[in-house]
């Protein structure tokens, strides 16, 4: 039998030449620092290795953060390099807010910065959590933007508004109604991400949108003549902002965790000296791309804890001056607008010792 | 020749000179350029400010920082100046007197923009205070003033005496505590193109900075993004093929795996591939590897139809031969329905490397954003849509280059077929032979078999 055709490994050959063709044009640059050289799973059907709890001693702690001005503060320990400095090894993942929920309920992240309120709506949904770093409350960076000729929350009766559904701003959009004595059903939620909602002010339809800075300052923008109606500096403590780490991460790696709530307090300490202003401005604006004056007033929007605010906040009391108190309200809040069905045991979603063992070691 | 250009450029059947056929594909991206370039430069828009030197406000109206760049309605540019000028009516000191003092530096900095367009000041300089200060003091002795206004030449003046009283140079520990008056806004008149059309130059200009990366596009560096994309897509398209293609050729060759395999996959292929987004983040977490996967997911399904279908379309008459002179079952693959569909299986795959692409913005945005798509996203999103531009033509031009190439390797590689090859590729395909030790050109032509014994 002739063998001068070779057929199959002429394919073979082929695809392969076609392949390296394409992958040499591929930048030989090492890839952005955001994403490690993880290599794609060839098969599609893959061997389902149960992810392996992430929690390894040495292993990176993954970390995802996004544009909430209160967690873009973690890009001054970043940038400085102070992770390493205190010996824990962490890596920030730069995410859209609610993907960076999302992965964090599909298991893929150890921690995510979200909102008190919002842990509780992905734990009872996804995948609960252990808040350990109270980074900030909201002090009038949420806003709730309402179109030119609307005054006050009241006339926004029968109107449309648009934010992210079941997440911090229909909270608060939730709260401003009930405050100004009117229901959920008097107005119309629009479902749409915070991040799309300065496009969407534009629209007629739309009354008012709510969403966090830079989005609603940038709806500011957008649309001439349009102002706050109701903001988070309105009812302070509503939103505490937090770090929120997988159960199983704190209990393997407790230590690692203790020298990112020392990082945290070094990078509030440096925000806090007025000779850094300018520094810290230019490292967060370039964070979420503006620029540093137009950043300069989010810093006021977001009250930053010092320590010792902290462990006032820390302490287990009713009302919003106390995380555990605010956590109580939102979590009934999300029970009585069927964001989930049960309430949740909001006390579980926090431990406090961390940032105690840091101060004790701080004085 | 001569016969050829009389011929009518509207042939019916007959195709165009090579000349003409050229002629008309420069056509085809220059009317799309001129209808743009119509329609951004056409005396349709009114015009707006565009902001040089910016302040702030404690006024209600004005409740969100502008800066140097941002564009304001005429007449809301002068309710803005107006506002500024009704808050140095009443100058009142900030709450403390560091906030004050942190309200004076960012007056000094408003001046920067305007004196770096200027050339009074490198844009390194626009924090640096010491050199703000002597800036303040040149314009205020009089040196510089052309595109500051005489009110704000007054406004400078004042301040600046200000300034002197507490210290002749810059010391950041003895700084005015007391407030300054800020400066009026000032802008120039513009166009007021819609966010969304950028005029032809704007982009270009844009394009050229950022491909340079000298813009502020920061961290995005263009072109090391520009390589995350080829790779997602490379690895997407090139795990497809070694998967898909033999389940195809199988689908193709076999009704039994015909049957099998292709009801499901034509059911599945309608299932939007994004759908499968969190399952791809759950599965294979939040970097590269999800976005590869999308690329795959959106692809294989349309592979392995297509490529089946281009199996079924073998000449009939070459698998009775092959049998006739009793070829098995495996030689009927590997020798007859494998090269007998390479030029064609060759033709899907360019056509399923613009599908792969297709895919390419939407799984970027899994997990973590990757690439191109990062800049896409996070510009669009500031309405910078001279910044979008560029990188959409550039995606384009990459998925166009590489097809007309691959168009033209098609010649080096099957010049036997009826498309037949340019000249520039039988002497490519000449060359490969010669110098090939794998002969791999020669192996191509089709072959009698010799008769099974």
């Amino acid at each position: 039998m002739s063998m001068k055709i070779k057929p199959d490994s002429v394919l073979i050959t082929i695809t392969i030449a076609a392949f390296t063709l394409l992958g040499s044009s591929c930048s030989k640059k090492e890839t952005p620092t955001t994403s490690t050289p993880e290599p794609a799973t060839p098969e599609l059907e893959p061997t389902p290795t149960p992810t392996p709890p992430p929690t390894s001693k040495g292993e990176m702690l993954t970390i995802g953060y996004s544009d909430w001005p209160g967690w873009v503060a973690w890009e001054i320990g970043i940038k400085k390099g102070w992770f390493a400095e205190e010996g824990v090894q962490a890596k920030f993942e730069w995410m859209d807010y609610v993907a960076s929920m999302e992965a964090y309920g599909a298991g893929k992240l150890d921690a995510v910065c979200m909102t008190n309120g919002d842990a509780l709506v992905t734990g009872a949904t996804a995948k609960p959590s252990i808040g350990i770093v109270i980074n900030d409350y909201s002090n009038g960076n949420d806003m709730l933007v309402a179109k030119p000729g609307i005054e006050s929350v009241t006339a926004l009766k029968g109107k449309k508004v648009a934010l992210e559904e079941g997440f911090v701003p229909h909270l608060l959009v939730l709260k401003a109604l009930e405050v100004n004595g009117l229901s959920d059903g008097d107005i119309t939620i629009v479902n749409t991400p915070t991040d799309e909602t300065p496009q969407v002010l534009k629209s007629d339809e739309i009354a008012a949108i709510c969403a966090w800075q830079p989005s609603s300052g940038m709806a500011l923008k957008q649309v001439p003549g349009s102002k706050p109606i109701y903001t988070s500096a309105d009812i302070p403590g509503l939103i505490y902002d937090c770090l929120f780490v997988t159960e199983e991460s704190l209990n393997a790696r407790r230590e690692d965790w203790v020298k990112v709530t020392k990082v945290w307090y070094r990078i509030v300490d440096y925000m806090k000296n007025e000779d850094n202003t300018d520094d810290v401005l230019a490292i967060l604006s370039a964070r979420v791309g503006v620029t540093p004056d137009e950043y300069e007033p989010f810093l006021d929007g977001t009250h930053i804890l010092s320590l010792d605010e902290a462990l006032v906040a820390w302490r287990n009391a009713p009302g919003l001056a106390s995380v555990y108190g605010s956590s109580e309200i939102s979590d009934a809040f999300n029970v009585k607008f069927e964001v989930y069905q049960d309430a949740q045991d909001y006390k579980a979603y926090f431990d406090r010792t961390l940032t105690k063992e840091v101060a004790k070691a701080m004085k | 020749m001569a016969a050829r250009e009389q011929e009518s450029w509207f042939a019916v059947g007959r195709s165009l000179s090579r000349e003409r056929s050229r002629l008309l594909m420069l056509g085809s991206f220059v009317l799309p350029l001129c209808l743009w370039a119509l329609i951004a430069y056409l005396p349709v828009w009114d015009s707006q400010i565009r902001l040089t030197l910016s302040s702030t406000t404690e006024s209600d109206a004005f409740p969100t920082v502008y800066v140097p760049g941002d564009h304001m309605a005429s007449d809301r540019f002068a309710a803005f100046q107006e506002a500024v000028r009704g808050d140095n009516a009443q100058l009142t000191p900030g709450i403390t007197p560091a906030a004050t003092r942190r309200t004076n530096k960012r007056i000094l900095r408003s001046l920067a923009p305007i004196a770096v367009t200027q050339g009074w000041l490198t844009a390194d300089k626009e924090n640096d205070y010491a050199a703000l200060y002597k800036l303040w003091q040149t314009i205020a002795e009089g040196a510089e003033s052309a595109p500051i206004s005489a009110e704000n030449q007054r406004l400078i003046i004042r301040n600046w005496a200000a300034l002197r009283n507490v210290s002749p140079h810059y010391d950041s520990n003895n700084f005015l505590s007391d407030p300054l008056a800020q400066l009026i806004p000032q802008g120039q008149l513009e166009v007021k193109r819609p966010a969304f059309l950028p005029a032809p130059h704007e982009v270009i200009m844009r394009g050229w900075e950022d491909f340079r990366g000298e813009s502020e596009l920061g961290e995005l560096h263009v072109w090391k993004r520009y390589g995350v994309s080829l790779r997602t897509i490379a690895l997407g398209f090139f795990f497809v093929c070694i998967v898909g293609v033999p389940i195809a050729l199988l689908c193709g060759t076999f009704a039994f795996f015909s049957r099998l395999i292709e009801p499901f996959v034509d059911f599945f292929r309608y299932m939007p591939a994004p759908a499968f987004g969190t399952l791809l983040i759950a599965l294979f977490g939040i970097y590269d590897a999800p976005k590869v996967g999308l690329v795959f997911l959106g692809t294989l399904p349309q592979l392995i139809l297509m490529v089946a279908n281009t199996t079924r379309m073998l000449d009939p008459a070459l698998l009775d031969a092959a049998q006739t002179l009793g070829a098995n079952r495996r030689q009927l693959i590997t020798r007859v329905v494998i090269p007998g569909i390479l030029p064609n299986l060759y033709n899907d795959l360019r056509i399923l490397l613009g599908w792969a692409w297709t895919w390419l913005v939407i799984a970027e945005l899994l997990g973590v954003k990757a690439g191109l798509t990062e800049i896409i996203d996070t510009q669009g999103r500031r309405f910078h849509f001279d910044h979008v531009y560029p990188i959409i033509l550039l995606i384009g031009l990459t998925g166009f280059l590489t097809d007309q190439f691959l168009a033209w390797f098609r010649g080096v590689l099957f010049p036997y077929t009826e498309e037949g090859a340019s000249a520039s590729a039988r002497g490519a395909a000449r060359v490969l032979s010669k110098v090939n030790p794998l002969r791999l050109r020669r192996t191509f032509q089709p072959k009698t078999l010799p008769a099974s014994t």
